[in-house]
């Protein structure tokens, strides 16, 4: 097979959030750098399906490296995140006592908060809460406000991060797996999908697959456990029925089912904590589904009056233990970031800058560092449903996906961006089309008819003779 | 562009294009016409069996005939903006839409909402499985097939047993397509009886009683698990799995507007006159009442434009409201508020849909008194008309039950 790509310093192995960050912090950095995905498109693993919340960190283990990330990667988003055009909901969370028990807990909460440097914790009277929440269902006790607590948007985030790589000569192959790893004299020869790749420096964010990659060369220094999350998503009118984020007073094991809305307008619930042995399967399951709606129901009662957009499950790529298992290992050129559980989403551009100082301390002179002498910053398409959307604007071809108001002109965006994705997925992620309440009804057929050739896997298998 | 209309109806569908048809008749000029896609007709372009155009025009057409002509009925005598759509509703005739142009405002004194219906998919039926490709519903599957000419799969399940469940039979047979399977959850197909036979002959195995149990498939639909009648799991390979029936409306722009609703299936409160709680606002066909055959919704149309030209022009009259309430057997109820004028129309028709199966006697009553009583059989999804109702004596206080 021909070499995929020569000259290479950095290989990132997995393209989801954890690994667009630090494909971008090591080409910003100035390294010649390669990004390695086996989906058709980034984000195809864990942080396809999540919360999509910019977290604090209140609840955070306290002194903890998971800890340090997240805050290190909150206060990096809210500071780049206008230069992207990436959006930001200010919802601010609440966690809700609803028995004696949970009432005592939260005094702890509001001290763990403080502890973890997030001083505008409190707690509120019941008589506040329902005020800040008066669809709440009754016989709530307390609570606790988190102010700082965001709802951004899950993928054009990782997908500005890797935007702005390419913008700066960062280089990428989608449905490119990693299949072998061999060891040489100054680096890695790896063996993948689409051919092979010479690189001096391996940055294993495989994700799910995290310790199969290293168990490529070596005994790995973690197991991942995958924790299935199984998640309702429910119509936007739904959204006028919160505010903040509403959280469980969380148990030992789980933080437990939540209500927020998302970036895009609508409310989801869930998720669930379920441990699995499949790395790669998501089964939404409807027994499952139902226990959630009566959970959200007691929660909030309206949230029964509205119907069920979509649902979805994502798998965290737990390991045995709750910390993040990020191991570098100087002497063979690789760093493994794994076990990134569920934060991901907020720590992933800190979690880069905690890789680049690994780095400087213990990496330097394996190849020259050139930083760009000035960024550059990608503009990403706005899919908020609080910020103005193409829809409104001129010239935009006429809306095709009528539920999430998505434009022709976007649709065409995508392809003809600087990482078009590669699969169907990755365009309804990048566009949201036919992610809404009528499944593709009205407009897979005008999809189908716009993608074309342009992917493999489409919606349909052929024409009609 | 900021003018003023009379009159502007959302959606050209058979109710939309049958109001505008009759605003037309009345001597209403103006009128303007909004359809979010390429060509009016609405579901009836994407239908090519020949179930519409009875009451219409006396013999049966296919869907997508029927929809041309009730267009050309239209088409020389009101503007029909089509690739617009209207994106929000607000008080007083406010619209706000979109369409290549960007964002606009129009006003009129009268905007009528023939937004239509669609099937419930997948996702809000809370199916287990994979999320692969291949999964849709029959309204897709027309489109796919005979608007644009493409497969989406070559050896599909069906899900349902409605009369679009096996029309998408017949709409797979005519691109070449043999269905694999109907499977539905009920014991007794939704459609009349012998429904399945049909099914049957055309080599398509029937599952009645059966759940699916989960999708399968990473990237596209590879089997699908279910639990047969006699409690048995079983696999059953395909590549696509569609959807059927379970009409729902499409009430977003309603939902999120001011417009008074019912909070669980967000159809709008109207009265018989379809008109809703903000006088400016009426509503009308298959929205109403997912989901009447074409034709029907042609004359509810019909019926509609006429009522809407009338107040243009007559003076409001001093009116009340008596909202009509159901027993559980019942779903909906179109209207579910009824206006009483004095000295206006003292006859009344409801068209309800039944929760489930339901032989036997339907009263309606105002209170103690008795105002219709009837035997009829009712199945679920199928329309049922109370008619003749006499309201004349209702008064302020009234409270119509719908009741068995
Ligand atoms: C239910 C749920 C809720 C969550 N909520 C939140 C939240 O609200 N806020 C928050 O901050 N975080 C949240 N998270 C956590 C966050 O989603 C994860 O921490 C994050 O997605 C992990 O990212 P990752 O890049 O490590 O892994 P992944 O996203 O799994 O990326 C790994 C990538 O590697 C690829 N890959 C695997 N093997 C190979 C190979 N051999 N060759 C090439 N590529 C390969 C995979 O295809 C995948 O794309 C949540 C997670 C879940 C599941
Ligand atoms: C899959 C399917 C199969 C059917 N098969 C049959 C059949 O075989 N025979 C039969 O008699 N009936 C059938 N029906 C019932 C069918 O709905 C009616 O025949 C008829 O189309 C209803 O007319 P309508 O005008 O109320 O709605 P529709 O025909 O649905 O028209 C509504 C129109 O409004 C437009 N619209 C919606 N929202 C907006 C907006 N915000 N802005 C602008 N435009 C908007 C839509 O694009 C659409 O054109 C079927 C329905 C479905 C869903």
């Amino acid at each position: 097979m021909a070499p995929l790509n020569e000259n290479v310093d950095v290989v990132v192995i997995g393209g989801g959030v954890v690994g667009c960050a630090l494909f971008r912090r090591f080409t910003l950095m100035g390294a010649r750098t390669l990004l390695l995905e086996k989906g058709g498109d980034i984000l195809s693993g864990a942080s396809k399906a999540n919360s999509a919340i910019l977290h604090t960190g209140f609840d955070a283990p306290t002194g903890s490296l998971e800890l340090q990330c997240m805050q290190a990667g909150y206060r990096e988003y809210l500071a780049v995140h206008q230069q992207m055009n990436l959006p930001l909901l200010k919802t601010g969370a609440m966690v809700v006592a609803w028995d004696q028990a949970q009432l005592e807990a939260l005094p702890g909460i509001v001290q763990q908060a403080h502890d973890n440097g997030v001083s505008d914790v409190a707690l509120i009277s019941t008589q506040e809460l329902y005020q800040r929440e008066p669809n709440l269902a009754a016989g709530a006790l307390g609570g606790v406000v988190i102010p700082g607590e965001y709802v951004i948007d899950p993928w054009s985030a990782p997908l500005a991060y890797v935007t702005q790589a390419v913008m700066h000569g960062g280089a990428w192959q989608f449905n490119c797996e990693v299949r072998e790893v061999q060891a040489e004299e100054n680096g890695w020869l790896l063996t993948t999908s689409k051919g092979r790749v010479r690189t001096r420096l391996v940055i294993n964010c495989a994700g799910n697959h995290g310790d199969l990659i290293d168990g490529m060369w070596r005994t790995p220094e973690y197991e991942i456990r995958p924790r299935k999350g199984q998640f309702l998503v429910y119509d936007k009118a739904c959204a006028t029925q919160i505010n903040a984020i509403i959280l469980p007073v969380p148990t030992p094991t789980t933080k437990g089912v939540l209500l927020c809305r998302t970036i895009f307008g609508n409310v989801i619930l869930g998720p669930t904590a379920e441990e699995q042995q499949d790395r790669n399967r998501a089964d939404v399951d409807e027994t499952v589904m139902r226990e959630l709606i009566e959970k959200g129901r007691r929660m909030l009662p309206t949230l029964t009056n509205y119907p069920v957009t979509a649902t979805y499950a994502g798998l965290r790529p737990a390991t045995e233990k709750k910390e993040y298992r990020i191991y570098d290992y100087p002497e063979n050129n690789w760093i493994s970031v794994g076990g990134i559980r569920s934060t991901g989403l907020t720590a992933a551009l800190g979690i880069a800058a905690h890789v680049e100082t690994l780095y400087r301390n213990r990496f330097t002179q394996r190849f020259p560092l050139h930083p760009p002498a000035e960024l550059r910053w990608p503009q990403m398409p706005m899919l908020s449903d609080y910020q103005p959307r193409d829809y409104t604007c001129p010239g935009n071809g006429g809306i095709v996906c009528h539920c999430e108001l998505v434009t022709r002109r976007e649709l065409e965006a995508a392809f003809d961006s600087a990482v078009p994705p590669e699969c169907i997925g990755g365009l309804r992620r990048r566009t949201r089309v036919m992610m809404g309440r009528c499944n593709g009804f009205f407009c897979s057929n005008h999809v189908a008819d716009i993608i074309g050739d342009r992917l493999d896997n489409t919606l349909v298998v052929g024409k009609v003779k | 562009m900021n003018a003023r209309y009379p009159v502007i109806i959302i959606g050209a569908g058979p109710a939309g294009l049958a109001a505008a048809r009759a605003l037309f008749d009345a001597g209403v000029k103006n009128v303007l016409l909004l359809e979010r896609e390429a060509e009016a007709g609405g579901v009836p372009r994407h239908c090519r069996h020949p179930t519409f155009g009875i009451q219409t025009f006396y013999r049966p057409m296919n869907g997508d005939r029927w929809a041309a002509r009730i267009r050309q009925r239209i088409e020389h005598h009101y503007e029909i903006r089509t690739n617009t759509t209207v994106v929000s509703l607000n008080p007083g005739g406010v619209l706000e839409i979109s369409s290549d142009r960007g964002l606009e405002t129009l006003y009129a004194e009268r905007i009528i909402i023939a937004t239509g219906v669609r099937e419930t998919p997948r996702h809000a039926r809370l199916v287990s499985g994979l999320r692969p490709q291949g999964v849709l519903t029959a309204g897709a599957l027309q489109q796919f097939i005979y608007l644009r000419k493409l497969k989406p799969g070559n050896c599909p399940v069906i899900v349902g047993s409605e009369l679009v469940s096996f029309s998408a039979i017949w709409t797979l047979r005519n691109a070449g397509i043999r269905a694999v399977a109907l499977i539905d959850e009920n014991l007794r197909p939704t459609a009349f009886k012998l429904s399945t036979l049909y099914a049957r002959l055309m080599g398509v195995e029937v599952h009645l009683g059966a759940h699916i149990t989960r999708i399968n498939g990473t990237e596209r639909v590879e089997s699908i698990a279910f639990r047969d009648a006699a409690g048995q799991e079983r696999v059953m390979a395909c590549d696509s799995l569609i959807f059927t029936g379970r009409f729902t409306g499409e009430y977003t722009l309603i939902r999120t507007s001011h417009l008074l609703h019912e909070a669980d299936s967000g159809r709008p409160i109207f009265d018989q006159y379809g008109c809703c709680s903000d006088p400016a606002y009426y509503a009308v066909g298959n929205m109403t009442h997912p989901a009447d055959m074409g034709d029907q919704c042609y004359q509810e149309g019909l019926r509609i434009g006429r009522f809407v030209a009338e107040s243009l022009r007559a003076e409001a009259s001093t009116s009340f409201q008596v909202p009509v309430i159901l027993h559980e057997v019942f779903k909906i109820a179109a209207p579910n508020v009824v206006r009483c004028d004095t000295g206006s129309q003292a006859s009344l028709t409801l068209n309800v849909r039944v929760n489930r199966y339901h032989h036997g006697e339907i009263r309606v009553m105002d209170r103690q008194k008795i105002l219709y009583r009837k035997r009829h059989r009712c199945l679920p999804e199928r329309r049922i008309l109370l008619r003749g109702i006499d309201i004349s004596a209702l008064t302020a206080d009234s409270q119509l039950t719908i009741t068995i």
